[in-house]
């Protein structure tokens, strides 16, 4: 990282003065700690047995329902400072508008790490403080942790980009909460199809699976393997998103 | 001296259409150089096209002495200072953490702010959030934080856009004592001819893309040296006596001018109109304003 970009990444953090950008991710993690704690109160002593893998379950779901709007307030967030203050013209007398988009999303990007950190502490804090059953196999909650902050990592690439993009920051928003609606339905979507929506990777690489007995209505909680070449693949594809977004955003002329 | 700014041929298309057009810019350095065109002439495509903030179709252009490519863009930059079209900044941040973003990307030690606050007048608000600024103020801050880096050209897209007269007038001298106090050439662009008028040293005029004229102020102003508007009992008549004994008048609009400003040329007229049996009525000296000149300039009628 040479100086010039150090200097360029020192200004990104000191426009997020008075942004309480923190403040979003603490939100979106607070409603799952509330989900969570009425998830786990409701749960069968069997349920919690496999408490772990009832959270690696269901947390990629809230995270496929909660995320992707996550990651378009906190793109928007540090965007429309830009945008409202007309300033995009004069940074890029004195950056190029490839490194802007990096500085950016650098800036987003630890608060995604703070929110998947976080998350796997809650994971961490709840099994010891419900004395779950079996013990954590931390290379199901690495897994679970690299998906989470790998698809949040694309999409905060691609709500970047519509950030920057737009006039106004409604598109991205909206853009934001159609990817949760879209990230869930695609979820009841054959799989071949349902690979075509990154908003429904979080659930789709799930290693926790459940099965459902109709009619004793038990619900039991297994341990699936772990598609290690299609995220490898899928970590291949967010480099390509990536740099599609910062080409495309940085062809526009201001 | 070289030319601070010098483009040749700059050209910039949109979608087929040429918005500017074989520019051959020279600013010299030291100078204000106003540029000026109606609304939509290209002022501002030509400003993003010297930043590089938009890419030519064709042309070169020179700043400070070098080649402007993607490679040394930034570099020289460095070296200069903008405002374009409104003010930027950062509404939730003070004025002066405004300047402390610019300085921080300039990489230039943070001493500059009080400096450069000082020569826009604006310490006394430095503190306020740029978001309760009225326009004016916001515009000083533009002018603040393109002087950051005492930089050695400043480009500045009408600075005075939007401004109250008193406002007007403080940006303007403000503009006026940079190049005597600091050394620094600029380039300010402006649709009021009144305004260049008042500041600059040279012109450069432009209307849909093309060049049509640059030079001095003061060549300008030759262009608006007084013509004569004579009153006859029959004008029809009177500019054919004149035509036919080569004196130049012109007969525009129902009115005779005559182009002649020495005296013994004019007595010359008068006499030859009065042997003519002409009466002459009136013989009144009209200025031409800088509006008749960018009408005989491009040959349309607008309004600056």
């Amino acid at each position: 990282m040479n100086f010039q970009f150090t200097m360029q990444l020192r200004a990104e953090r000191l426009k997020g003065r008075r942004r309480h950008l923190l403040l979003i991710p603490f939100l979106f993690l607070l409603f799952q700690i509330l989900w969570a704690f009425w998830q786990l109160n409701r749960a069968t002593p069997e349920e919690l047995n496999t408490g772990y893998l009832l959270l690696l379950h269901h947390l990629p779901m809230m995270n496929t329902i909660l995320l992707p709007m996550m990651a378009a307030v906190i793109a928007s967030r540090l965007c429309d400072m830009e945008i409202k203050g007309d300033t995009l013209k004069l940074l890029y007398t004195m950056q190029k508008q490839t490194s802007l988009f990096d500085c950016k999303y650098l800036a987003g990007l630890k608060y995604l790490i703070a929110f998947t950190f976080a998350q796997g502490l809650l994971i961490v804090g709840l099994g010891t403080s419900y004395h779950f059953g079996e013990s954590l196999k931390w290379s199901m909650l690495i897994e679970h942790l690299a998906v989470t902050l790998s698809v949040s990592a694309a999409l905060l690439a691609i709500q970047q980009a519509l950030s920057l993009l737009s006039a106004s920051q409604i598109l991205p928003l909206a853009s934001g909460l159609a990817g949760c609606f879209l990230g869930l339905f695609s979820l009841f979507f054959p799989p071949l199809i349902a690979r075509l929506f990154i908003w429904g990777y979080y659930a789709a690489f799930s290693s926790a699976s459940m099965d459902w007995e109709r009619n004793s209505k038990i619900v039991h909680y297994y341990e699936t393997p772990f598609p290690t070449a299609g995220f490898f693949l899928f970590l291949a594809a967010v480099i390509i998103i990536y740099l599609l977004c910062r080409t495309i955003t940085a062809r526009k002329e201001v | 001296m070289k030319p601070v700014i010098f483009t040749e041929a700059l050209t910039k298309q949109y979608g087929g259409k040429t918005v500017i057009n074989q520019l051959d810019l020279s600013v010299p350095a030291g100078s204000i150089y106003g540029f000026l065109g109606p609304n939509g002439a290209g002022k501002s495509t030509t400003i993003k096209l010297l930043l590089g903030l938009i890419k030519p179709n064709s042309g070169s252009m020179k700043l400070l002495g070098r080649e402007v490519t993607e490679k040394t863009r930034l570099s020289i930059l460095s070296q200069t200072g903008s405002l374009i079209e409104s003010p930027a900044y950062y509404g939730h941040l003070s004025g002066q953490e405004n300047l402390q973003i610019i300085c921080t990307l300039k990489n230039v030690p943070e001493t500059e702010i009080s400096r450069v606050l000082r020569i826009v007048r604006m310490e006394a608000q430095k503190d306020k959030k740029v978001r309760q600024y009225s326009l004016g103020m916001k515009q000083r801050l533009g002018l603040a934080a393109a002087l950051i880096g005492n930089p050695r050209l400043l480009l500045l897209d009408e600075p005075t856009n939007g401004l109250d007269p008193a406002g007007i007038h403080e940006i303007r001298e403000l503009i006026c004592s940079l190049p005597k106090q600091f050394g620094i050439t600029v380039l300010v662009s402006s649709h009021l001819l009144s305004e260049i008028d008042q500041m600059a040293t040279h012109v450069g005029i432009i209307d849909e893309g093309q060049l049509i004229f640059q030079d001095t102020l003061s060549c300008l102003h030759e262009h608006s040296r007084p013509r004569l508007l004579l009153r006859t009992d029959n004008d029809k008549e009177a500019a054919q006596i004149l035509k036919r004994r080569q004196i130049p008048a012109d007969l525009k609009d129902g009115k005779l001018y005559l182009r002649i400003h020495e005296d013994a040329a004019v007595k010359k007229a008068a006499a030859l109109l009065v042997n003519s049996d002409i009466g002459i009525l009136r013989l009144s000296e009209q200025q031409i304003s800088l509006e008749d000149i960018f009408l005989n300039l491009t040959g349309r009628q607008v309004s600056l």
